[in-house]
């Protein structure tokens, strides 16, 4: 067992004092960076990386990793608090968390939150030790073809993420696949729906759309409702009960898998591999149709499954130096910055760096879960904070992390126009997560369209004659099968079909029973 | 198209303009409040001193107009790292990666902060071809030239078990159809070009050659990899790490002699294919920038290339030292746009 | 009309509620669970006049010709403004769920008619919170209250950068917290001036994230 030994030596330069002090401050520091909307994982590696620069390469991989770990953590926290989610990954995350939170049930989100993302990172780094050389080959073995399909496979979570109105959810998918078009088009340089706003050439930015249509209409929403029946103050007991941990436990292990293949995958990523697990689990569980409404297994499915692919990701950064996901490309920086060259020289010339940077990513997940399991309480606390006051402090973050990221008041103005879109989507029970899922699926699916329709010289059929474009194809066939059964029998029996008008802004409206 | 997408699957650093390392710098600038408030509007401010001298008044951004891994990000790091071990910068130096368009989203971005002597930009031909194409709002007459540094020359790799031997080989088989050859820039654009021109000069017909294009040569030689495309094009130094490993294979090279990190790789010229295509790279500035901050630019440039560090770097990485000043890199990207317009006319492309 | 509005929110309430009066009056304020809610016929003719629009704009769009590509940029919005198009259509003969429901004029009593839960967890829900109020907001109708919101929104982004942002985030955190019904008036005044003042000294010196610094001098 080299590779044991070597993850041993990896782990004995990890758990130095001063490293593991590094790690502390790292975590620390990305968990109160990650906890502002707009500033995720990314950002927040980015900003520390000046202060990395000065340190020595491994103390300062190991410090990034726990700001890494640190940051993701933080997304998730603003996700299920605020339902401002700050990083594309945790999206998924808000679609239960934020209703557990209203009901009163947010110190439990951020437990689960916490350990299934900690079991993602850990099954990640098994999986990583145990068949990295042979993962590169995985990895490669997408090419655009593939890429297609996967991107396929991910919208057809629009049926399941849609909710009750599967025209309204597909509405909402096919804006968000327009959205993702703005800009200049990356295949032919042809400039697409930008209206000659040089502000639009580089597209719209996820970020403002996420926090719009999430956190700004939540705001709105809370307004028009004066205020009631929003999240409830005063939190229960993060303790989760063995009966919870039981339940939560199957599709923690499932997601982690496969996020961490989905991760493995350069063009795939945590996003895509959270949307996956949320939309696999939702089918599997026997109370799927109670996904988006606090399902504890909601929360659990993608924080595993981001998890996971963020480890997963550094299968393509180590061995081929094509960085997998925005975060392992912010990573790939700092490690050339400091003057290491990733790529598939790595392991056979640089083992230590590889497995001091693999065992530091999982101290950084061990010391997060360790400091942030009693701070939990400490962070709920935010809902105690009376909604006339929170309402406007929730807008202020959101305009910070917003123009943190792109210094555009232009960009503020998106984010308000977002917002009363969001809004008004809610209101008219347009469901905002097939927006999101065609926002960041559709330009990936329409580029590996075109150029795997370029390689194959405008023959279509390369979709279905590629083993594995086939495969992924046929499973997006299957899984959207149940749906078009259950509309084609909803049309013949149009009684049950046709529920409560406001399916989803009700099962809000009802979410915060009082406790007790 | 999203900005995520391209955060997601490649970087962007989110806060331009933003390290600030040294409590002494945050000091100045926080004394300085219009500065700030100024460099917040993207406008120009003055840090230059009353004998006509200028230095940067806080972070030097220097956007990559490609994802992570590719030939104008490791120039854009390299350079950043050394400006900042070397000590040649007061400042930090920080890296921006703006990919998409064949370069054309980056150019937006800079020209957008046209008079900010903060934000540079690596460079190389595609600020000619780009534009050329028609694909760019925005041509090298929209910036300051600084300095043109170190050139690179391309290579073109075909799996380690393909049949494929010389470029006579590849040459056959992309002339004939149904061969796909990827690269890291648009269509019309440098790896394009340096394909199409290659197999016009060795005879074969260039306009069948089916030409991919993907966001930076790292995901082109990925693909390669896979084997979704049969060939691929990319800078030498982008393919050095796939080439040691023994990935990859190199039937050419496009440099005029060898070029000595990967010298058993024939060049074009040694197999009868008349052609030879550098990729210089070099260093630009937004437009209206004030000459005494353009000179400062060219004496940080040509100090930095003296540096011991640099020439190890840039062995590594394949490069052949080039420099010119601004002026004569302004002459030098005007007569080249005249050579790539006869050769895109030539190959058809134009 | 949102400047003033927004530079003294609900600065006379009664001033507020008389233009109301006068402008809504035909239309008496409605249930917040009806304000901003469209019949499916609305709502099918609206996004199908975004469809045709975008439409119009993608058949504009200029084809690739320098080298031969298999789709066009312009092949998949033409193709996504038509499944626009087809869904806006799909929508439009929806059945509308506000003609099941008796539309009562301005009974404020729960949307999911026939449900009954909503309403006493909402009852419960008003007296629970105490001091602060269940109320947010000072206007009746909702619309208008929704409208007042994102216009003080727009006059912060405006004067984010002119004002820099210290001033102009202690402006709308005073002002939107002292008008949502917030009655501890030294606590929002201690979070509208810590807070924006907190938040730029972390950003601006602390990370880095160099935010608007307005005519202050720091």
């Amino acid at each position: 067992m080299g590779m044991l030994d070597q993850l041993l030596h990896g782990f004995s330069i990890a758990l130095t004092p001063q490293n593991l002090l590094f790690v502390f401050v790292g975590v620390l520091a990305g968990t109160i960076i990650g906890i502002l909307p707009g500033l995720g994982p990314m950002s927040a590696i980015a900003l520390m990386i000046p202060i990395a620069y000065g340190m020595e390469p491994t103390s300062a991989i190991i410090m990034l990793a726990g700001v890494y770990y640190g940051a993701i953590f933080g997304g998730s926290t603003s996700s299920i608090l605020l339902n401002a989610p700050g990083v594309a990954g945790t999206v998924a995350t808000s679609f239960d968390g934020y209703p557990m939170a209203l009901r009163g049930k947010a110190g439990k989100a951020l437990a689960i939150a916490a350990i299934s993302s900690f079991v993602g990172g850990t099954i990640g780094v098994v999986g990583l030790m145990a068949i990295a050389p042979s993962l590169a080959s995985f990895a490669v073995s997408f090419g655009p073809t593939e890429y297609f399909a996967l991107m396929v496979l991910g919208l057809t979570a629009v049926v399941s993420l849609g909710g009750r109105n599967l025209v309204k959810g597909l509405v909402a998918a096919v804006i968000g696949v327009m959205v993702a078009l703005v800009g200049i088009d990356s295949q032919t340089a042809i400039v697409r729906f930008t209206f000659d706003l040089p502000e639009l050439y580089e597209g719209v930015e996820f970020l403002i759309v996420a926090l719009g249509v999430f956190a700004l209409a939540e705001v709105l929403v809370m307004l028009n409702r004066r205020g009631r029946g929003g999240a409830r103050g005063g939190v229960t007991s993060l303790r989760l009960s063995g009966g919870e941990l039981r339940r939560i436990t199957p599709p923690t292990l499932r997601s982690s898998v496969l996020g961490f293949f989905t991760g493995v995958l350069p063009g795939a990523g945590a996003t895509v591999a959270s949307f996956l697990s949320y939309s696999m689990e939702k089918k599997l569980a026997r109370d799927g149709d109670t996904f988006g409404q606090g399902n504890p297994k909601g929360v659990a499915a993608p924080e595993a499954a981001n998890n996971a692919a963020a480890v997963g990701s550094f299968v393509p950064l180590m061995t081929l130096g094509v960085p997998g996901s925005g975060t392992t490309a912010i990573l790939l920086g700092a490690l050339l910055v400091l003057g290491v060259q990733p790529g598939p020289m790595m392991l056979t010339d640089n083992p230590d760096m590889f497995w001091g940077v693999v065992a530091s990513m999982y101290v950084g997940s061990l010391v997060l879960l360790i400091l942030n399991l009693p701070l939990i309480p400490v962070f709920a606390k935010v809902l105690n904070t009376p909604k006339a006051v929170l309402v406007p402090l929730v807008v202020v973050f959101c305009v910070v992390g917003v123009y943190g990221l792109s210094f555009s008041v232009f960009d503020l103005g998106l984010l308000a126009a977002f917002g009363a879109i969001g809004f008004l989507m809610r209101r008219n029970d347009f469901p905002a997560a097939p927006l999101i899922l065609g926002l960041i699926l559709g330009g990936l699916m329409e580029t590996s369209m075109r150029r795997a329709l370029q390689i194959s010289g405008g023959e279509w059929s390369v979709f279905v004659t590629e083993p594995i474009s086939a495969g992924l194809l046929a499973v997006a066939v299957l899984s959207l099968l149940p749906a078009v059964v259950r509309a084609l029998r909803g049309r013949r029996r149009p009684g049950p079909a046709a529920p409560a008008p406001a399916a989803e802004e009700e099962a809000r409206d009802r979410a915060p029973t009082p406790r007790g | 198209m999203l900005r995520v997408t391209k955060t997601h699957v490649s970087p962007s650093v989110p806060a331009p303009g933003a390290f600030r390392r040294l409590p002494g710098v945050r000091a100045a600038a926080a004394g300085a409040a219009l500065p700030l408030l100024l460099a917040a509007c993207g406008t120009a401010e003055g840090g230059t001193a009353e004998d006509g001298t200028w230095t940067p008044t806080k972070p030097i951004e220097i956007t990559a107009p490609a994802a992570t891994g590719g030939g104008w990000d490791t120039l854009a790091r390299t350079s950043a790292r050394l400006l900042e071990e070397e000590e040649l910068v007061d400042q930090s130096v920080q890296v921006v990666n703006k990919p998409g368009a064949g370069g054309a989203i980056g150019w937006a971005y800079v020209a957008g902060h046209a008079g900010d002597p903060h934000k540079l930009f690596v460079t190389s031909p595609p600020i000619l071809l780009v534009p050329m194409a028609g694909d760019s709002d925005h041509d090298h007459d929209d910036f300051t030239p600084i300095a043109r540094l170190a050139t690179d020359y391309m290579v073109y790799l075909v799996a380690a078990d393909s049949p494929v031997e010389t470029f006579e080989d590849l040459a056959a088989e992309a002339g004939s159809g149904g061969y796909s050859v990827g690269g890291g820039s648009g269509p019309g654009s440098m790896d394009h070009v340096a394909l199409a021109g290659a197999l016009e000069a060795s005879g074969a017909d260039a306009t069948r050659a089916n030409y991919i294009p993907f966001d930076g040569g790292g995901e082109a030689m990925t693909a390669l990899l896979g084997g979704h495309v049969d060939a691929a094009v990319v800078g030498v130094g982008e393919a050095l790490g796939m080439l040691e490993s023994g990935d990859m294979r190199a039937v050419a090279v496009s440099s005029p002699e060898r070029v000595d990190a990967v010298a058993d790789v024939p060049t074009l010229v040694e197999q009868d294919v008349d052609f030879t295509f550098d990729i210089w790279r070099g260093v630009m500035a937004p437009a209206d920038l004030e000459e005494a901050q353009v000179a400062y630019y060219e004496e940080l440039f040509a100090d930095l290339m003296e540096t011991r560090a640099w020439q190890e770097e840039s062995a590594r990485l394949g490069w052949t030292d080039a420099y010119l000043d601004s002026e004569e890199f302004g002459a030098f990207l005007d007569d080249t746009r005249e050579e790539f317009s006869a050769i895109l006319t030539e190959v058809g492309l134009q | 009309m949102s400047g003033p509005t927004t530079e003294h929110p609900g600065g006379a309430p009664s001033g507020g509620s008389a233009r109301r009066a006068r402008r809504w009056n035909p239309l008496s304020p409605v249930a917040p669970e009806r304000a901003f809610r469209f019949s499916p016929r609305t709502l099918g003719v609206a996004i199908g006049l975004f469809a045709l629009g975008y439409l119009a704009l993608a058949f504009q769009m200029p084809d690739y010709t320098a080298v031969s590509v298999p789709v066009q940029p312009s092949t998949l919005p033409r193709w996504l403004g038509v499944a626009l198009l087809i869904l806006a259509v799909l929508l439009f003969f929806q059945r509308a769920p506000e003609e099941e429901a008796p539309a009562g004029p301005a009974a404020g009593t729960a949307p999911g008619s026939g449900d009954a839960s909503p309403a006493p967890s909402e009852a419960a829900d008003g007296g629970a919170p105490g001091e602060e109020g269940a109320r947010l907001g000072r206007l009746e109708d909702p619309r208008l209250e929704t409208g007042l919101f994102v216009a003080a929104l727009c006059v912060y982004v405006a004067l984010f950068e002119p004002l820099g942002f210290v001033l102009s985030t202690a402006l709308y955190l005073g002002s939107m917290t002292w008008y949502l019904g917030y009655r501890r008036h030294l606590a929002t005044a201690a979070v509208a001036l810590g807070l924006p003042f907190a938040l730029y000294a972390g950003m601006t010196w602390g990370l880095g994230v160099v935010l608007p610094s307005g005519p202050l001098p720091f």
